[in-house]
């Protein structure tokens, strides 16, 4: 299961991975305070995408994939982007 | 595992960072979610379920305690402006980027 050395490859790879099939894939977020430590990893159960980050600077990142997600997940799968 | 509203969820998930300060991990898993709340029926069973398109999952746990939510299209912009405030306030303990602490802003090439 390889971690990704790049955040740019793995936001990629990621988005990716869940528009090839949205209902399989998973987001999962591990932290650990006492450690310092943040990974992020997206499977659908037969590839598997990891990211461990201890620095600062990627918490913004890695949360505004996972908002970005988020919406794609709630968005109904009309191909047409709303923003209001 | 605890099905929560959506305030709640973000209650408990600042608990249980809180609680994982000193030692432990807060895991969350985001997943796409169609509302169904039976079982897949078996092969040649009619699927009697509508799935719903516009709902996710979310879960949260410290190892011990098991929270999670559903966040659906009406409730996700709020939903996310709190859940984001609440990840960049929590996860604070990482190690700031600092190689240029003399404060020189040395970007620019003669």
């Amino acid at each position: 299961m390889p971690y990704y050395q790049t955040w740019e490859e793995f936001a990629r790879a990621a988005e990716k991975l869940y528009l090839t099939d949205p209902m399989k894939v998973r987001v999962v977020l591990k932290y650990r305070h006492c450690d310092g430590n943040l990974c992020i990893k997206v499977t659908d159960d037969a590839v598997c995408l990891q990211y461990k980050t201890d620095q600062a600077q990627d918490v913004k990142k890695i949360e505004k994939l996972h908002g970005k997600l988020m919406r794609l997940m709630v968005s109904k799968e009309s191909g047409a982007m709303e923003t209001d | 595992m605890v099905l929560l509203e959506n305030d709640s969820f973000l209650t408990e998930l600042t608990r249980l960072f809180q609680k994982c300060r000193t030692s432990g991990s807060v895991a969350i898993t985001l997943k796409k979610y169609d509302g169904r709340t039976k079982p897949v029926p078996r092969k040649g069973y009619p699927e009697n379920y509508e799935p719903a398109d516009n709902k996710c999952l979310l879960r949260a746990s410290d190892g011990k305690k098991k929270i999670s939510t559903v966040v659906s299209t009406k409730e996700v912009i709020k939903f996310q402006m709190a859940y984001s405030n609440l990840l960049r306030a929590h996860m604070d303990g990482l190690k700031k980027k600092d190689k240029k602490s003399k404060g020189k802003k040395t970007k620019a090439t003669q």
